[in-house]
């Protein structure tokens, strides 16, 4: 869609921002790297080496580049200085423009940050490919699911922000929450079994666990299968959370300044 | 076409209290204090009329073109817009009507202006045909041909507004409604501005709301005005008549060498008093000044003195100060709108 190019030529616009966030990625990479090794040594803890962590970190780090969350500040600031009222003026549904603009913003990423970190982190690091190709095809699943879930946590963020007018405590807290439960701080092997079994009960697992786990095929067969039922009814739940949530927010609007 | 029919639209205001212990307060307080933006105002628009909607800031002009354009909700009255409700039908309104707020922008700011036009045109589903129409007309009246490759970052104000403009019509409005579109723009932008305006209101017969603090644009583009203050319409007619009726008295200001004191005469109304300098509403004609001049310079030394017509934004602001103050005038005023 035409959203979807113009956003991508928005963020082409500034290009010194794409080589900053480039090292950036790759620096976050490479600190990740750097602690597993002293962690692990030429060792392993329960059947994790080093080389297996650093494809984790490569992947996680990627997939957490091309998640939605701009979108929450991007909301935020067309409701404080009320320039959502444009966009509420014209005649498409707002969370479609919002998606659209966002998925614009991946394709930049995917294209400029992305696939250059993965390229050279590989050279410098080295990650381990999959096996078979249907490996890839669900990982593809899975991205796509990450990026959806990501859309509609983001959404519902922005949203109770139309009661709050602010979503900097509420986003805080979310941070947190994907940061630990979503695994791409410390993979979910790594849990206990009682933390495990909660972060399995939240959908956050999706932004950044489920990928690199499908990827590096330590989940396999019928547990993907159940792992993708999951991420399905999560979405659907949480699209349905937002859907009725909009409704009454429009009505609450009271738009800020004139 | 627009039908307004009792509408009123009440804010909250949180109770807010000062000081360090005033802001924990505030934390669990809920009280609040309701302020009506829009007070019971009632009017119909039809197709092809060109209205301006003015009053004072605060006077819930921004706030009445929202409920119009259904990105709010009113708090009682009905209102329809093409017959339909604005906040239930708001999508399906979005498509007839033209926005421009003159502090905000529907341009995307990082990218060339005609980004914004092209994408305008898929999200309003215009034809080719009628895009290709519109865009030559706009590059040559809003001469938009100047700076249509430029990022919008990088443009005037002037500009910048002309492309606020043409985005607005491009899927040729039946409504159009502009809050103060030329807020901070030179004379020669708002020449252009106001020219365009015109044309498209005769060429296309589009409807034209359009609230302003500067009553050249009104008195230019639109020949009915609508005045509101405190949320209250407090006229609604056509410009000419308000004209008529308040020019044929003149305003003659006085200075004198000293302070004259309080100086009242029958048939000339003190209307500003600062102290040496006095202003006088005279409804009489020339002769009449002629000798009031001439009985006061016998008593007083007048150092000069000026006689002017009114023009409509004195007025105005008169109206609204006798609103506001009660004094003598808002009576004598009233009488000369109603």
């Amino acid at each position: 869609m035409a959203i979807v190019q113009k956003a991508f030529l928005r963020n082409m616009s500034y290009r010194f921002e794409i080589w900053l966030r480039l090292i950036g990625n790759i620096s976050v990479v490479f600190i990740q790297i750097s602690i597993w090794s002293a962690l692990l040594g030429t060792g392993a803890i329960e059947g994790i080496d080093l080389s297996t962590m650093i494809t984790y970190s490569i992947i996680s780090t990627s997939v957490s580049m091309i998640l939605m969350y701009q979108m929450i500040h991007t909301i935020d600031g067309k409701l404080k200085n009320g320039d959502i009222a444009m966009d509420l003026l014209k005649p498409i549904s707002f969370p479609i423009l919002m998606f659209f603009d966002q998925v614009g913003n991946i394709c930049f990423q995917v294209l400029c940050t992305l696939v250059p970190t993965i390229v050279i982190s590989s050279l410098l690091f080295g990650l381990t490919f999959p096996h078979e190709w249907t490996t890839l095809l669900l990982f593809f699943i899975a991205i796509l699911f990450a990026v959806l879930i990501s859309f509609f946590i983001s959404y519902l963020i922005a949203l109770i922000s139309f009661w709050f007018l602010t979503t900097f405590a509420l986003e805080w807290m979310f941070t947190a929450l994907i940061t630990v439960f979503s695994g791409s701080f410390l993979p979910l092997w790594f849990f206990s079994k009682e933390w495990r079994g909660v972060a399995e009960m939240l959908p956050f697992q999706f932004l950044g666990f489920i990928p690199a786990a499908i990827f590096m095929e330590t989940i396999e067969g019928m547990e993907v299968l159940w792992v993708l039922v999951k991420g399905v009814l999560w979405i659907i739940t949480l699209w349905i959370i937002v859907q009725l949530l909009w409704r009454r927010a429009i009505r609450r609007l009271v738009l800020q300044g004139g | 076409m627009i039908r307004v029919d009792e509408i009123t639209r009440e804010y909250r205001q949180w109770k807010r209290y000062a000081g360090l212990m005033g802001s924990i307060r505030g934390l669990f307080s809920r009280e609040y204090t309701t302020i009506n933006a829009v007070n019971q105002v009632s009017f119909t628009i039809d197709q092809g009329e060109a209205v301006g909607y003015i009053g004072p800031n605060g006077a819930g002009k921004s706030t009445m073109i929202k409920m119009l354009t259904g990105i709010l909700v009113p708090t009682a009255g009905e209102l329809t817009v093409n017959n339909l409700i604005p906040h239930m039908n708001r999508k399906e309104i979005a498509k007839h009507i033209g926005i421009v707020f003159g502090q905000r922008s529907q341009l995307w700011w990082d990218l060339p202006v005609s980004d914004s036009f092209e994408l305008h045109k898929r999200i309003y589903h215009v034809s080719d045909e009628a895009y290709r129409k519109n865009m030559d007309i706009f590059m040559e009246l809003l001469n938009l041909k100047a700076f249509i490759s430029q990022p919008v970052r990088q443009l005037s104000l002037g500009q910048r507004m002309r492309a606020e403009i043409g985005l607005a019509l491009l899927h040729d409005p039946e409504i159009i409604f502009l809050d103060e579109p030329t807020i901070g723009l030179d004379v020669v932008a708002k020449d252009s501005i106001r020219s365009f305006l015109k044309y498209i209101n005769k060429e296309r017969n589009a409807t034209i709301f359009l609230t302003s603090h500067d009553l050249k644009d009104i008195e230019e583009i639109c020949p009915r005005l609508l005045i509101v203050n405190q949320g209250k319409l407090i006229f609604d007619g056509a410009v000419r008549d308000f004209k008529a009726n308040i020019s044929s008295g003149k305003l003659l200001t006085i200075e004198f060498q000293f302070d004259p004191g309080t100086l009242e005469f029958e048939d000339a109304i003190l209307i500003a008093d600062e102290g040496a300098r006095k202003m006088y509403k005279i409804e009489k004609g020339l002769s009449f000044i002629n000798t009031f001049i001439g009985r006061i310079s016998e008593k007083y030394i007048i150092t000069d003195f000026s006689l002017q017509d009114y023009d409509i934004e004195q007025v105005i602001r008169m109206y609204y100060q006798g609103l506001e103050s009660e004094s003598d005038l808002q009576g004598d005023l009233s009488k000369v709108v109603s």
